[in-house]
């Protein structure tokens, strides 16, 4: 299992110019802006749940630019039912990044409820063919490129360590200024 | 032409490219309509905060999202209407059945009726009751393009009896 970080910046090295990156709100959202990220990004600072369905609007409006959710164990378990929504409108441009660290990290680390979800068989019992678990850096290098050449939704389900200790920055955007900068060519 | 159709035309001319729906027996009928429009393609989702992210995501590409669903949905939103739409200036004009009003024959869903109008001034939302008696099409058109200019929510709501 890999810290959050090193997952981040391998994710951030494999985009390019045509890629479109959403983000959940928390940790990666909050790196994102000091990243030098290739890609359009829009991050959320609130609004658990809303990244999968965000970017499947987007890559449903877009099917010449690939979308890459960024979600949360915790947001998802508040709203698995995207997944069956991402199934039946099969874009063939959507990979989903689901990070998984059992906590709300954004809230303070409190523990999500104690149940074992199996989130891949979860993607794949709702539809989803193309579901691969990630465990460390190499894994991602890996996977990645297969899910945004899969020619239809695809959710990698990415082991993340959680340290309490992590220094990650704050928000430092507002969201008018996120809003005002994403723009799709 | 029937009203369904009217809110179709509507949407088409406002230039609606995605309608995100969580369907009951109104709205239902009206999605048939939509499916029938080849300039928006209709997104069946299994929630309604679902439904205001993907038309949202829509705008944010270069489309118009529209949100089609019952008030007991709309009432659900309140957390991404006030964590996403309201906070980015996102516009997202919502198609509401406005079940439980004086003309809905279904009593149980009354309680929700009383509080819809209640909820959308408390949540300070733009919105309207569609005039059947007025031209449909005009209406629909005015609240995209209302939620276009403030960049937010509008909501229009609309009786079963709106889609004959």
């Amino acid at each position: 299992m890999s810290a959050r970080k090193p997952l981040l910046d391998a994710l951030v090295s494999m985009l390019t110019p045509r890629d479109v990156l959403v983000s959940c709100l928390g940790a990666n959202a909050r790196y994102l802006p000091h990243m030098k990220v290739p890609s359009p990004v829009f991050a959320l600072c609130d609004s658990m749940g809303a990244a999968i369905p965000l970017a499947l609007g987007m890559a449903l409006q877009r099917p010449d630019r690939h979308v890459i959710a960024l979600e949360g164990d915790g947001s998802l378990l508040m709203s698995p039912n995207v997944l069956a929504t991402v199934a039946a409108a099969r874009p063939v441009n959507l990979s989903i990044l689901l990070w998984v660290n059992g906590r709300y990290e954004s809230s303070g680390g409190q523990a999500l409820p104690p149940a074992p979800v199996d989130w891949a068989a979860l993607a794949r019992a709702a539809g989803i063919r193309h579901v691969e678990s990630v465990r460390d850096v190499a894994g991602l290098r890996a996977t990645f490129p297969n899910a945004r050449s899969a020619g239809e939704p695809a959710v990698l389900v990415v082991d993340v360590a959680f340290d309490p200790a992590e220094a990650i920055p704050p928000y430092s955007e507002r969201p008018g200024e996120i809003r005002a900068r994403f723009r799709l060519d | 032409m029937t009203g369904a159709r009217q809110i179709v035309a509507g949407l088409e001319s406002a230039g609606v490219t995605i309608a995100a729906s969580v369907p009951d027996t109104w709205i239902g009928k009206l999605v048939e309509e939509v499916r029938r429009s080849s300039a928006i393609r209709v997104v069946d989702v299994a929630r309604e905060e679902e439904a205001v992210a993907v038309a949202c995501g829509a705008s944010l590409a270069g489309g118009r999202g529209a949100v089609l669903i019952q008030n007991a949905g709309l009432l659900n939103c309140g957390g991404i209407l006030a964590g996403l739409v309201e906070l980015y200036r996102l516009p997202c004009f919502f198609l509401v059945s406005f079940r439980g009003d004086s003309r809905d024959p279904i009593y149980y869903h009354e309680p929700k009726g009383r509080v819809t109008e209640a909820t959308l001034q408390a949540w300070r939302l733009r919105y309207a009751v569609a005039d059947r008696g007025r031209d449909l099409a005009a209406q629909v058109r005015q609240g995209v393009e209302a939620a276009a200019e403030f960049a937010s929510p509008y909501v229009l709501l609309i009786s079963g009896e709106d889609l004959a």
